[in-house]
């Protein structure tokens, strides 16, 4: 066996594929599984290491238009590849896979005496292929639906876009749950196969892993060359075909990510609720009951207004008393207060007529003791 | 090839042991409550003194700016307050005043004897005293009295809601719980000064069981706003939590089963597109405005009513549309299904959501399990059947 003979195994453009996919699909579970798990605390820390949710989501936006454009080349390339250059179909799924997968299975477990013999793309990678096919189909639509809720209400049932989530989230976690379990392990782990870096398996390597295809290559029959003149031919056919068609599905792909404002970005103006609004105030303090005004006399006004708003205080307070015509013009112990005929000389008048004593007489009321004062008191 | 079978084992055990971990925030909630440290006193001036001037009727001052201050107290009403059974006395209060004449006062409006007096509050009452100047009266009085925009005399301070010499019992001595009776006095009370926002309350679900029907089951203002130490219900901050605060009597069973009432509408939120981002934003950057819905963008602030109101409950799928259409526009007819109306998926509610989920509940482990078992035999060969086959 030569282990210095190597095989090629990956062109340039299949490994840069696989390195922008990689890259968008780490991009899409990190930034997505912790919107998927919120609630949790570590999902928690990873968005705010995106710098908040609405940063996270636009970053999953940018790396699901990454995956989608990685689509849509990957879409023509193989087309490419099955139209033009007529390569054999070895990543089809055959009833040889399911074969080959017990097989291995009852062998690892003792229970069959030899490794089955794979060739160029062992069951494994075909469901690790397949996998990843159906996986981003049910991200594209659902996503689609996530994207454009509107859009897609308006030919589906509302219900889609939450069972969208659900499935977006649940094939999310399959999807990653399946690249650490199946693709760590047959490709990282159980034996480092760099072929996705490298381009390239030893014969060794090739010996071990994909003997009939091996043998193949060593037969001639791996690749069917194709002459130059039909090699154009075909080339004429596919590639406005091609053109057309991938300008549509890239159309189809701007459409995807721009079509929908599905909210609007401002919140709402609140309604206007006037939070300051006073109740009309209760009619505090209630006005003074006007008292029956007779003649302008003591008898007839004066002694009634002052028994009512002065006496309270006065029977002694400061030695003035109100109880009588004569106790009211003695005066306190200050003196008279009320001077017959001049009402501004009279104290009462001066005290009441700044205000803010007790028993404050109203102005109609001051102003009637002042005419009554003016008029000689009677 | 030690090396190499101890990375086979990490492998398998790495393999096995993807667990995820959810963390639930636990809120707890103080509740605050007014306890007097101060007993009445044996003081020179006597309430009787006090009220031989104060005890007659229309005792009117006119203050410098042409208000009058109604001087008389009731005194029937004052002997029935919390303070006058208690015994206090007037100049317990009005400690600046020992006899007749009084001091000068500088007020020259009412609002300003009010607000000369209100501090003494804190005498007896320290703590509640101290939440209000946490509250976002305070910090608009005190924008007021600083004369920066926005501020307003007005603002309540404690006078203003509980008026010292005719407030009754509010709460339970022993249990401190608030008495049925100022259950329905709590809203009138704000509405002295928010009557545009109570004439919107007491139309609502809530405030119709609380004024017609004297529910204490249903929140009144302080429920929501807290009382003494009120905050700014127009943050961000607070918009984001919200929703924590109608959970707290809608996630109670003990309160909704009476009515009938789900209480899976805050999980059921939080699971949607809407909960989930709040939730976030309230964890993360509480005070960033985000233009994802709280409770009350849908249901109503103050104005909230049943779901099945014909005008505005959201069970009227009309009413639902309008609803999105607020902040999705060209929300058409099928969209608002795609909220599922806080109803946890099940075959009768939202069966395709249902589905979906039951689906992956079996395919995820069905091919993750097969996928380990597949690996786990390859291991199991390569740790113990090494060398045997063609390897």
């Amino acid at each position: 066996m030569n282990t210095t003979n190597t095989y090629r195994r990956f062109a340039l453009s299949q490994r840069v594929e696989h390195v922008v996919m990689l890259v968008s699909f780490i991009t899409l579970a990190v930034t997505g599984l912790p919107q998927k798990y919120a609630a949790a605390a570590w999902a928690d820390a990873m968005i705010k290491f995106f710098g908040g949710i609405e940063t996270a989501r636009i970053i999953h936006r940018y790396a699901a238009t990454v995956l989608m454009l990685v689509a849509v080349y990957h879409f023509t390339a193989v087309a490419y590849r099955v139209v033009v250059r007529r390569v054999r179909m070895t990543m089809l799924p055959t009833v040889q896979d399911a074969r080959d997968a017990l097989q291995t299975f009852l062998f690892n477990i003792g229970l069959a005496k030899q490794r089955p013999q794979m060739g160029r793309y062992t069951f494994e990678e075909k469901v690790e292929y397949w996998s990843l096919i159906w996986g981003t189909v049910v991200m594209i639509v659902t996503g689609f639906m996530m994207w454009n809720p509107i859009a897609a209400a308006r030919f589906f049932p509302g219900q889609f876009i939450p069972a969208a989530k659900a499935a977006h989230g649940g094939e999310a976690l399959l999807a990653v749950l399946a690249i650490i379990i199946w693709h760590m392990w047959s490709v990282h782990l159980r034996r480092f196969n760099k072929s996705m870096w490298t381009g390239r398996l030893t014969e060794g390597e090739m010996l071990h892993e994909h003997p009939l295809e091996l043998a193949d290559v060593k037969a001639g029959v791996a690749e069917r060359p194709v002459d130059a003149p039909t090699l154009r031919k075909r080339q004429q056919a596919f590639l406005p075909a091609a053109g057309v068609f991938s300008v549509a599905l890239l159309a189809g792909l701007y459409f995807f990510v721009t079509f929908e404002q599905t909210a609007i970005i401002t919140l709402p103006p609140t309604p206007a609720v006037q939070v300051f609004a006073p109740q009309t105030p209760t009619p505090l303090p209630p006005t003074a009951t006007p008292r029956p005004v007779g003649d302008l006399t003591w008898e007839g006004y004066v002694g009634t207004l002052f028994a009512d708003k002065c006496s309270t205080c006065h029977g002694t307070a400061a030695g003035l008393s109100f109880a009588t015509y004569n106790d009211a013009l003695a005066g306190s112990t200050n003196g008279p207060v009320i001077v017959p005929g001049d009402a501004v000389g009279s104290t009462l008048i001066a005290v009441q007529s700044a205000g803010g004593h007790p028993g404050q007489l109203s102005a109609d009321e001051l102003a009637k003791v002042k005419e009554w004062i003016d008029a000689s008191a009677p | 090839m030690r090396r190499r079978r101890s990375w086979l084992v990490f492998t398998l055990l790495f393999g096995l042991s993807l667990a995820l971990v959810a963390a639930a925030l636990v809120f707890a909630v103080p509740r605050a409550n007014a306890a007097p440290d101060a007993a009445p006193l044996a003081v020179g001036v006597s309430n009787e003194y006090c009220l031989e001037c104060h005890g007659k009727p229309d005792q009117i001052k006119t203050l410098p700016n042409g208000e009058t201050l109604y001087l008389t107290i009731d005194p029937a009403l004052w002997a029935a307050s919390v303070h006058g059974a208690g015994g206090y006395a007037c100049v317990q209060c009005h400690t600046d005043i020992t006899a007749y004449p009084h001091p000068e006062s500088k007020a020259q409006g009412r609002r300003d004897v009010t607000l000369q007096l209100y501090p003494t509050c804190k005498q007896c009452h320290s703590g509640n005293y101290e939440r209000t100047l946490d509250s976002v009266h305070q910090q608009s009085l005190d924008k007021a009295l600083q004369g920066a925009p926005g501020g307003n005399k007005n603002a309540a301070v404690c006078a203003d809601c509980h008026n010292p010499h005719y407030q009754t019992r509010l709460t339970n001595p022993d249990t401190r719980e608030i008495l049925s009776d100022a259950h329905v006095q709590i809203p009138q009370t704000c509405a002295r000064c928010h009557s545009a926002i109570y004439d919107q309350y007491k139309e609502s679900v809530h405030g119709k069981a609380l004024l017609e029907f004297i529910n204490p089951d249903v929140p009144t203002c302080i429920d929501c706003h807290g009382v003494h130490n009120i905050q700014n219900p127009t943050t961000e901050a607070f918009r984001v939590s919200s929703p924590q605060l109608c959970a707290r009597c809608h996630t109670d069973p003990a309160r909704m089963d009476k009515y009938g009432i789900s209480t899976q509408v805050l999980n059921t939120y939080l699971a949607d597109f809407h909960g989930t981002t709040v939730t976030l934003f309230q964890k993360q950057a509480p005070d960033q405005i985000t233009n994802k819905p709280v409770c009350v963008d849908c249901h109503g602030i103050h104005n909230i009513s049943r779901p099945d109101d014909p005008q505005k409950g959201l069970q009227v799928k009309e009413n639902l549309l309008k609803t999105c259409q607020k902040c999705h526009p060209d929300a058409t007819t099928n969209f608002p299904d795609a909220w599922l109306s806080h109803y946890v998926p099940s075959p009768e509610k939202n069966p395709l959501v249902y589905y979906v989920n039951l689906f992956y509940r079996i395919f995820i482990p069905t091919v993750i399990g097969g996928m380990v078992i597949f690996v786990a035999g390859d291991i199991y060969r390569r740790l113990f059947k090494r060398g045997k086959g063609a390897a």
